[in-house]
């Protein structure tokens, strides 16, 4: 199954209520934490519209993270990126590389938010979910999440014209399906995060080919060692009688 | 000659075997082969993920570094225990003569185990010439980037990161595959004692590199000659020969 979250802003009130409930519920080490909250406003007044910014993962489908992550510490499952932090070695390329700045490192490993997946696993709903009392968060199958995002967006041009979806094409697709009362800009997310093509080229090519190499040397070399070091010796024992012959020279070419 | 000899000799008294690589020299060889052979296995479990456990909790990451240090440490140590021979060695492995693009263009017959012959070649042949060009820009290659991607962890920019990445990676596997040469022709070519005592056998040398032997041979009949030479003049002194002084 593939699991999303619906995150909508039209509804999002920035009470933190699910930045302390995802704190407390997932036992966070003092000074991390998997959702900021922030307020943005934009355009001038009188006509401005505001909104909330919750920065939080957003489980894309093609992440940089996974990409990046040398150890498969970060991984894709049910649709969300999880964190394996026992796999994790602290190089820090998932920070980097993230286009929303959400792995942050704790006791020298990365972590992020990961679904709640011992809970939901367990029947239960992501923390951030049960606490949310604005109703702006839900936790579901994908493909229903994404018609109550269409649903409340459309609902909501009434109030917000330029009100809209967020999510179904950015990196593949988002596993947070945001519900925006402006444009991405104005709610400042990319329009289109992307993986820089040299990290993709590493991964589908330059590693593959690498490791190939190396492997295809290495049992080359063994191979051609051993007829190499043959002719060597075959054509030392030519120098050799050669010598022998001539006379005189008692000198062993022994290599 | 350099400093560091540690007092061995060119050629042993019995003339068989010719000094290829001072002591100086076999330490900083020594420091290149562990650390680099110490950063290949801490830094394979970041490249070939069935290994990736081994990076776990960030071990290999902190040895990965200590073993940095020691392979950063070998151009500055090498010109401190053996300027000249650094120097010689830089030098040499940039500047190709007609014998070594002759010898580059036979090359397949030498990879297959037949030195005789070869065109002639020095104290380093033109594929060893080409292998430590290779490792310098390599090496060059993969330290800029690793210390580059280490001051600047979780700052920089993702097209940085991954560029640096890929430079540090893809020297790392050409210097791997340097590697692989490396220890193949001196199994080929038995070569492993020039390393270990210092001395190679003479016959072997003139075999695989004539022009060397010849230039350390006249060398060492140059000083014999002066030898000799400030032995008979003494404080005589009135009939120079022209013969210029020697280097030693």
């Amino acid at each position: 199954m593939s699991s999303s979250f619906l995150l909508d802003l039209t509804q999002c009130i920035g009470c933190e209520g699910c930045t302390v409930a995802c704190k407390t519920g997932n036992e966070l080490p003092e000074g991390v934490s998997y959702i900021r909250i922030g307020e943005r406003i934009s355009g001038t007044f009188p006509n401005l519209v505001g909104g909330v910014d919750n920065q939080r993962c957003l489980h894309c489908s093609d992440a940089a993270c996974v990409n990046v992550c040398p150890t498969g510490a970060l991984f894709q499952e049910d649709g969300l990126t999880r964190v394996n932090q026992d796999a994790c070695s602290g190089c820090q390329f998932c920070v980097q590389a993230c286009p929303f700045d959400v792995p942050v490192m704790a006791n020298g490993v990365a972590t992020k938010c990961d679904g709640c997946r011992d809970v939901v696993r367990a029947g239960g709903t992501p923390w951030c979910v049960t606490t949310c009392p604005s109703n702006a968060l839900l936790f579901g199958d994908h493909n229903e999440i994404a018609a109550e995002a269409h649903a409340r967006a459309s609902t909501m041009r009434a109030k917000y014209p330029n009100a809209q979806v967020y999510g179904e094409r950015q990196a593949d697709g988002l596993g947070v399906l945001m519900v925006l009362p402006d444009e991405p800009e104005a709610m400042g997310l990319p329009l289109d995060p992307e993986i820089p093509t040299v990290t993709e080229a590493w991964q589908d090519f330059a590693q593959p080919i690498g490791l190939g190499a190396m492997g295809v040397s290495i049992l080359g070399a063994g191979l051609a060692a051993v007829i190499a070091r043959r002719n060597h010796l075959q054509e030392i024992g030519q120098l050799n009688q050669a010598a022998a012959g001539a006379g005189g020279n008692d000198d062993e070419v022994t290599t | 000659m350099s400093d560091s000899n540690f007092k061995q000799p060119v050629v042993t008294e019995d003339g068989e075997r010719i000094l290829r690589y001072r002591p100086g020299q076999r330490y900083i060889h020594l420091l290149v082969a562990v650390s680099f052979v110490a950063l290949f296995l801490t830094g394979l479990p970041l490249l070939f993920e069935p290994l990736s456990f081994l990076a776990a909790g960030g071990w290999s990451r902190i040895l990965h570094r200590v073993a940095a240090v020691g392979f950063m440490a070998v151009p500055l140590l090498y010109l401190i225990v053996d300027r000249e021979g650094m120097k010689e060695l830089i030098t040499e492995s940039f500047t190709y003569d007609k014998d070594d693009l002759r010898w580059l263009g036979h090359m397949g017959r030498y990879f297959l185990g037949n030195a005789a012959d070869m065109p002639p070649q020095g104290r380093l042949n033109a594929g060893q010439k080409l292998h430590h060009a290779a490792v310098i820009i390599l090496g060059a290659g993969v330290v800029f980037s690793g210390v580059f991607v280490w001051v600047s962890a979780g700052t920089m920019s993702d097209t940085l990161l991954s560029w640096s990445m890929l430079i540090h990676n893809l020297s790392m596997i050409g210097l791997v595959l340097l590697l692989i040469g490396h220890i193949y022709f001196t199994v080929v070519y038995k070569a492993l004692t020039s390393m270990h005592t210092g001395y190679v056998p003479k016959v072997d040398a003139e075999i695989e590199h004539a022009k060397w032997v010849a230039e350390i041979e006249a060398r060492e009949a140059e000083a014999r000659a002066a030898q000799v030479q400030s032995g008979v003049t003494g404080h005589a002194g009135a009939e120079t020969a022209d013969e210029k002084p020697s280097e030693d």
